[in-house]
């Protein structure tokens, strides 16, 4: 049996999972004690459950998500190379940030060297102002990380007792400035997060239960608790991961749809596409920083049920903050959800008190009730489907750089609006018919984020790039450099290589068993010519193991009506 | 204009190449891809990313005379290039950017108006086919174009050297030290036109210092005479000092400096080919200074070092600003017919050679002169491809502010053609009316394409 737990802003959600059926599930308030709040879920679901019989226990975590946005972390210095490019004033990094020299090129070459004695300096200073934890970052460190490792080796043994971050280890992928945020990050964070992993591993095994323990991540992938340390902010913002894998599972296989996650106070939008979940071009905005952090196309509107609803002067405004629960459930404010009370799109509450509300507003303007409601309900329809066109409108125009690309077919729309979260069932036909579609409540939509979080397969991958003209490769995952001495090296055995890795890294982390059905994502082989002769290649492979859900839900096959 | 963001479309065509090995390949903007996505720039908010879009076969043959049709001498790598270009061109004109980085392959500047095949790595002219847009689709007049390839923007020239609207400014490295040969100071334009064409042919081993002289004394002052409504950068970038084609020697920062100061609404990629010590650091300089963002921190691996400029070679360019600038200031009082003398035509003869087809085009051009307008252009075109029988091709092509009497005379100068033996193809081009005619005499067959019409 699976667990999925997904900790969200004011409910935490849990299921239990017997095969594709539905076994328990459970809602109870987040608290400012993360780790009661999951054993009170998890206690929840288990009952009268051995907890021998949980195979596997799935948790989104909010922890870092908290501490970033708390800013509950310890203070983090920045050592950087940037070398030349752009002013490096431009670069705004919330801490103290030292520029040092050394400058390594687009190919891993070195084009200025490090002064190790400029960086005895900088590490004084930063010991003076009170430092603890650095982190080093230099620009291509993804293609040469030697001068981030020689720095981080020279703090760590004038400063044994430092917390050194590299960010050729945290992130790989080109960006310099968000490889400084995501080491920053992640620097700042790793060790509370060890604290949370062991308090986690601490009362899972008093609850007697023995399958693996996961920790799902902002790309829908899921990591084992253990491993989780590695990478703890690609942890953050996977609550919306988890609705839109519900989706996937409470759906029929290789579907497209739109996914309406309407919660409290804020709606997340999300794609399906073909069956999968449409994956974010670039790395997520954490704290108004751009990080490498891989995440789900979510797209989040602050609008929700539970959105207050107030009259400034002639008008009638939604805001995005949440002041209790609607006015017809005895909340003290009107809400958008008292709007649908009074229009017979929901059944929650007292019809009598949302009436009410709506009088309170409306009463000084002349409207009754009904306007005021239709005009509430127009309006957060208006702000989701404008908001569902954009996300549309940034996915038909994502760059392209090969011809092909370009020329392949019309992005095809998806027609099927999913709603999920508690405030869907009010909206979603509005919202499907504005779009032109149809609209789909799946069973089980209140605790589909659970459902996703319980199925989602575990992702592993490994990003492979070979020089061969300078006789190198590189395992961006494992800051990995490596000498190539076949000199018949080529594509197809870089590919394996790759593959070789991904199973080591597959085995590290006890997840052998997902090396089926691997896939290619990023196949790369450029021709190095100079003066009309090919010197050597440049091979990119990215492979990864199969992403997604383990298995639908409630065999997936319900049926909406065309 | 403050708070207008910077358009980029970046189409590396990582899936086309001329050959394998020809410096127009895959490989030719990957390590410019490095650098701008290493330096984060796509995330500052004044630069917006756009994906690239098609041009319309319509839009190339609204410039371009291709024997024997358009789709035989593009491919979609060709249409994504020029559609970028007026893709970044319609969002400034709608005003969503203040400007815009075509950072495309392949480049388009020696592609001329009869297009036989490749010659100089370019089939259909990017800049040609978005100045004609702009005009048919946006109702701009004034156009210019500066040019700053170390090759001499010949096919940019040709297309509009009677086009009084239109003013091409090119500078680079002597034509008698490097392809394909043309771009002297006495290339002017035709009568029509006199002075919209200026050319500044720079001695090799020349650097920013002389480059920057040429910008502050020739051409900003011209433009400022000229006040077009929109400007056209044609953004070679062989002029580096590591490019291996050209010979001068401005840096990344000399080019920036330059896109500051021109200004210009689109910036088109053109040459350069040096791939990784130049043209990743002369992109980014570009891109950056477009944005109006700092780029004194961009500088290359190798330095060009403290080389002293010879002396007398600047000198000679300084003599060539100065006659440069008093053509220019006297173009409208010079005796035209003293020039071009005094017949309804003015003709010129022009050998082509395609350096990538090996293919050989003699020319005889005529321009009517008009009092009214720009007057129509016919061209006698036969090209040897070094096999089977010459393609001998017969094209007219009205002006966009053509009068009604050339346009008149423009269509019985295309029938009486059609019934000569002497033509495989015979072409009409109405800029004036958006519609463009071919007909193919073996097949007895014309194909017409035609645009939205006038007045719409
Ligand atoms: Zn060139
Ligand atoms: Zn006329």
């Amino acid at each position: 049996m699976y667990i999925g737990i997904d900790v969200g802003g004011t409910c935490t959600d849990a299921v239990l999972l017997d095969r594709g059926a539905v076994r328990a599930t459970a809602k109870v308030s987040t608290r400012e004690d993360l780790l009661l709040t999951l054993l009170e879920a998890l206690d929840e679901v288990m009952k009268g459950i051995n907890g021998e019989l949980i195979e596997r226990v799935v948790f989104s975590t909010t922890v870092i998500t908290n501490l970033i946005a708390e800013k509950k972390y310890d203070p983090v210095g920045l050592i950087l190379m940037p070398g030349p490019g752009l002013n490096p004033n431009l670069y705004r990094f919330p801490t103290d940030t030292y520029i040092i020299q050394g400058a390594i090129d687009y190919r891993g070459r070195e084009i200025i060297p490090l002064r190790l004695a400029e960086v005895d300096r900088v590490a004084e200073e930063l010991a003076a102002r009170g430092y603890r934890k650095v982190a080093v970052v230099g620009k291509f460190s993804c293609r040469n990380h030697r001068h981030e490792k020689e720095v981080a080796a020279r703090l760590r043994w004038n400063y044994p007792n430092w917390h050194i971050e590299e960010g050729h280890q945290v992130a790989g992928q080109l960006n310099f400035p968000r490889r400084v945020v995501s080491t920053y990050l992640t620097c700042a964070t790793r060790e509370k997060y060890q604290f949370f992993v062991r308090s986690i591993r601490e009362a899972i095994s008093q609850r007697g239960i023995k399958g693996g323990v996961f920790i799902l991540k902002a790309d829908g992938g899921t990591l084992p608790l253990e491993s989780s340390l590695e990478v703890p902010v690609e942890t953050i913002f996977s609550g919306p991961a988890a609705s839109t894998l519900g989706v996937q599972a409470l759906m029929p296989p290789g579907e497209s749809a739109v996914v309406v996650d309407i919660g409290g106070t804020t709606t997340d939008l999300a794609l399906i596409l073909s069956g999968q979940p449409l994956l974010a071009s670039r790395g997520v905005r954490v704290d108004d920083m751009l990080t490498h952090v891989r995440a789900l196309a979510v797209k989040s509107v602050p609008v929700g049920g539970d959105s207050v609803v107030e009259r400034v002067g002639k008008d009638i405004v939604i805001y995005s903050e949440r002041l209790g629960a609607p006015y017809c459930l005895g909340g003290p404010v009107p809400t958008t959800t008292d709007a649908l009370r009074v229009l017979g799109l929901t059944r929650l509450g007292d019809a009598e008190r949302a009436r009410e509300a709506m009088q309170i507003l409306g009463g000084p303007l002349g409207l009754s009730p009904a306007e005021v409601a239709s005009q509430v309900t127009g309006e957060v329809i208006e702000t989701i489907v404008q908001e569902i066109e954009n996300m549309f409108t940034r996915w038909e125009q994502e760059p392209a750089y090969r011809v092909w690309e370009v020329l392949q077919k019309k992005k095809v729309r998806p027609s099927t609006v999913v709603g999920v979260g508690g405030g869907a069932a009010g909206f979603i036909s509005q919202i499907a018919a504005r779009l032109g579609g149809y609209p789909v409540i799946p069973p089980y939509a209140p605790v589909a984020n659970a459902i996703g979080a319980a199925v989602a397969r575990p992702t592993l991958q490994v990003t492979l790039r070979a020089d061969t003209e300078q006789g190198f490769y590189i395992i961006q995952e494992e800051g990995y450099q490596g000498k190539i001495t076949d000199r018949s090296f080529n594509e197809e055995k870089a590919l394996e290589l790759a593959k070789e890795w991904l199973c080591k890294r597959a085995s590290r982390y006890g997840l052998e068993d997902c090396m089926e059905g691997l896939e290619v994502t990023r196949r790369e082989v450029f021709n190095m010519v100079r003066d009309w002769v090919t010197i050597g290649r440049l091979i990119d492979i990215t492979v990864q193991t199969r992403r997604g859900i383990l298995y639908h839900v409630g065999g997936g096959g319900y049926r909406y009506e065309k | 204009m403050k708070n207008k963001k910077t358009g980029l479309v970046f189409f590396p065509a990582f899936d086309w190449a001329i050959s394998p090995t020809h410096p127009e390949r895959e490989e030719r903007l990957l390590y410019t891809r490095d650098q701008i996505f290493e330096e984060g720039v796509l995330d500052l908010p004044e630069i917006e990313e756009y994906a690239p879009r098609l041009a319309t076969i319509h839009d190339v043959a609204r410039v371009h005379f291709c024997v024997p049709r358009v789709q035989s001498q593009v491919t979609e790598a060709h249409l994504i290039a020029a559609g970028s270009a007026t893709l970044l061109a319609d969002a400034i004109i709608q005003g969503e950017l203040k400007n815009g980085f075509a950072l495309v392959r392949p480049p388009g500047h020696h592609a001329m108006r009869v297009v036989h095949g490749n010659r100089g790595f370019c089939n259909i002219n990017n800049e040609a086919i978005l100045v004609e847009y702009l005009r048919r689709h946006h109702g701009i007049k004034r156009i210019a174009i500066v040019d700053s390839d170390v090759h001499h923007g010949d096919g940019t020239q040709d297309i509009f050297y009677h086009d009084p609207d239109v003013l091409f400014i090119s500078f680079h490295q002597d034509g008698r030290t490097i392809y394909p040969g043309t771009g002297f100071p006495n290339e002017l334009g035709g009568p029509g036109a006199y002075a919209r064409t200026i050319n500044v042919p720079l001695p090799p081993g020349l650097g920013d210092e002389t480059f920057h002289y040429v910008v502050d004394n020739l051409i900003l002052p011209i433009l400022d005479d000229f006040k077009p409504e929109f400007i056209i950068n044609s953004a070679g970038q062989d002029n580096h000092f590591t490019d291996p084609l050209g010979s001068m020697r401005f840096t990344a920062r000399g080019y920036a400096e330059f896109t500051r100061k021109l200004n210009p609404h689109l910036a088109v990629l053109e040459g350069g080919y040096a791939i990784e010590t130049a043209l990743p650091y002369v992109n980014l300089a570009i891109l950056l200074a477009l944005a109006g963002h700092d780029y004194s921190y961009i500088e290359e691996p190798e330095r060009p070092g403290r080389m002293q400029e010879n002396p007398e070679r600047a000198a000679m360019v300084k003599r060539i600003v100065d006659q440069l600038r008093d053509i220019w200031e006297n173009r409208d009082r010079v005796d035209l017919d003293k020039i071009f003398g005094t017949g309804t035509f003015y003709q010129r003869r022009k050998h082509i050679y395609y350096d990538t087809d090996y293919i050989e085009e003699e020319q005889l051009e005529k321009v009517r002169r008009c009092p009214n307008c720009p007057g129509y252009i016919t061209i006698d075109s036969r090209a040897d491809h070094g096999y089977g029988h010459p393609s001998h091709v017969f094209c007219v092509s009205i002006p966009f502010a053509a009068c009604g009497a050339c346009q008149a005379e423009a269509y019985d100068v295309y029938q009486q053609a059609r019934k000569s033996s002497q033509y495989q193809y015979i072409y009409l081009q109405d800029k004036s009316t958006d519609t463009f005619l071919a007909f193919d005499r073996d097949k007895g067959q014309e194909w017409v394409s035609e645009g939205p019409g006038v007045g719409e």
